[in-house]
């Protein structure tokens, strides 16, 4: 059941990328070859007959499945390369920024946050307001910020990205700052949730019965809420991880870094709308992806669902 | 109902509530608070002195008068994509909610897969597309955004259609729409709006991040507008912070607003449960 659901998603998205040139205002070819493409007009109509654009809708959207099923995403002529390739290379980079994060963020988010929803103090709430402006800054201008302070001002850390001729040292000196940044972000949304997730749990009348039967303060947090209060986190890690994705894009763009966010931005100034579409499409199979190991997890976590 | 009192009694006294009414006086009022026009030209690059309290950009724009005039397009996105969302996703979860059956199969099946789509590249993808401008922007982030609220939404409306009254109601004869909307949704209007505040929140920060991408509206220039700019033109690098900390600032601020106020109705519903 579920694995149906992931394959009409795809389906259906892998549609909307054939509909999306086709239905936006401008020429097709135009938005298929990206607007930084000079063409004479004898070579526009053996392109435009090459890539079947003067074939019936119906016959075009059976040859983009065909060139799907043969992992052709297109070319692109600003890059001089075919799409999936050059987006594949990219991803890594960004994969290397963001996976980190989505643990570090998981784990030290639902820890304080679980705290915090399980007494309320001085020291909490504090804890609740910073979290709640790093969740309200656009990450970009927390990036900004922190690349003006810690980079500009003293130093700490290089001004722009990371390269994959560098030496792990290196690596790590430049990805340091944005890894911290962005386990900051997904850290902030799983500590309001698990907060929130926690306040709702402690009412609940097993809490109680674990306290009357004498279980001390941090027993019943971390051997009965924690367990229930973690269940809607799984699912949201999963969701989040197009969030924390997005976030990523953003970050490599201020960092300057050699990944998807700079590719996109590259693809952005010069309209080379193969490359866009080829990442958007590479980053929903990703998060597609996250989800269904994410629902995987769930089952395996959750015996109520295991038994289904 | 009971439902909204603890929160009627506490909004008011929450700076959250206190500072986006701040804001949204500004953005009202932003003609008739300005010191200048925003797009006259002065002395460019100008600290913060009496005339100009936040100095001036690359162009000589007065900032202070482009941060009030900016609010009223960031504000408005926001709130013109939030509503438009939420307007879906009531619609979508009251109706597969209260209609069961295939109507709830098939829209929660739509709903289930626009959920997967991050939100953020799409938008990307289709503002690339499209001649950038500010309603364009609110038009597309408004007609994407209504996922979770239809979850949320239908999640209620099946625990509120097995109620007594809405029973009644349908016993009585009732048409469905009426029952809808006198019966149904008032009792769910306390899970929408802490919902809609957020999707505010978010419609506002993504405004900002697409305005860094150059994807805004250059004609409208809103707060990450004027971010964009002060990094594009270097603002950054310059050590201008007049220019880029107040709209960084104004951006912050109000979606803590939002949020903490979404938290305060949250947390008032559930003391409100916790009490019957």
């Amino acid at each position: 059941m579920n694995l149906a659901r992931y394959v009409i998603s795809l389906f259906v998205i892998l549609s909307l990328n054939f509909a999306i040139p086709r239905a936006m205002p401008g020429d097709t070819m135009t938005n298929l070859l990206g607007e930084d493409v000079i063409l004479s007009d004898d070579l526009v109509q053996e392109i435009r007959r090459e890539m079947g654009l003067d074939l019936p809708l119906r016959e075009q959207y059976i040859i983009y499945w065909k060139e799907i099923l043969r992992m052709n995403l297109g070319y692109s002529y600003h890059f001089h390369s075919p799409v999936l390739p050059l987006v594949l290379e990219r991803m890594k980079w960004t994969l290397l920024l963001a996976a980190p994060p989505v643990i570090i963020g998981a784990l030290l988010g639902t820890l304080l946050g679980a705290l915090a929803g399980w007494r309320d103090s001085p020291s909490t709430r504090l804890q609740t307001f910073i979290f709640l402006t790093i969740y309200s800054t656009p990450p970009y201008f927390l990036a900004l910020l922190s690349l003006y302070i810690f980079g500009f001002h003293l130093g700490w850390v290089p001004m722009k990205g990371f390269y994959s001729t560098g030496s792990a040292g290196n690596i790590i000196h430049h990805i340091m700052l944005p890894v911290i940044l962005m386990s900051l972000f997904s850290a902030s949304r799983n500590y309001m949730i698990m907060r929130g997730s926690v306040i709702q749990e402690r009412r609940s009348l097993y809490a109680l019965y674990a306290r009357a039967k004498g279980l001390y303060d941090s027993q019943i947090l971390f051997r009965h809420l924690f367990r229930n209060a973690i269940l809607p986190i799984i699912t949201l890690i999963a969701l989040d991880f197009g969030f924390i994705f997005s976030g990523a894009l953003f970050i490599e763009m201020v960092f300057s870094m050699h990944g998807m966010g700079n590719l996109i931005y590259s693809a952005l100034m010069y309209r080379d709308y193969p490359v866009l579409q080829g990442s958007f499409l590479i980053i929903t199979i990703m998060v597609i992806t996250a989800n269904m190991i994410a629902d995987a997890l769930y089952g395996l976590l959750d015996p109520r669902v295991r038994g289904r | 109902m009971s439902c909204g009192i603890s929160a009627k009694r506490s909004l008011p006294s929450n700076p959250g509530a206190l500072i986006f009414l701040a804001f949204l006086l500004i953005a009202l009022l932003s003609p008739y608070l300005a010191p200048h026009d925003p797009w006259k030209r002065y002395e460019p690059y100008l600290g913060p002195s009496r005339d100009h309290p936040l100095g001036t950009n690359d162009m000589g724009n007065d900032i202070l008068s482009e941060l009030m005039f900016g609010s009223r397009v960031s504000l408005g996105v926001g709130l013109g994509a939030a509503i438009i969302a939420t307007l879906m996703g009531t619609i979508i979860g009251a109706s597969a909610g209260y209609f069961r059956g295939w109507m709830d199969e098939v829209l929660m099946g739509i709903t289930d897969i626009f959920l997967m789509i991050p939100q953020i590249p799409l938008v990307i993808v289709v503002a690339a597309f499209l001649k950038p401008s500010a309603i364009m922007i609110t038009l597309i982030m408004g007609l994407l955004w209504w996922t979770s609220l239809a979850r949320i939404v239908r999640s209620r409306v099946l625990q509120v259609r097995e109620m007594a009254f809405v029973e009644a109601a349908k016993v009585i004869g009732f048409p469905d729409r009426h029952i809808i909307l006198t019966d149904v949704l008032p009792n769910t209007i306390h899970v929408i709006m802490p919902k809609f505040m957020l999707t505010v929140a978010s419609a506002m920060i993504a405004e900002a991040s697409l305005s860094f991408l150059g994807l805004g509206d250059p004609n409208a220039k809103s707060w990450g507008m004027m971010i964009n700019f002060a990094f594009s033109r270097g603002g950054f690098l310059n050590g201008c912070w007049w220019w880029y900390m107040p709209p960084g600032i104004c951006i912050t601020l109000s979606v803590l607003s939002l949020v903490s106020m979404s938290m305060l109705l949250e947390e008032s519903r559930e003391d409100e449960h916790v009490a019957s």
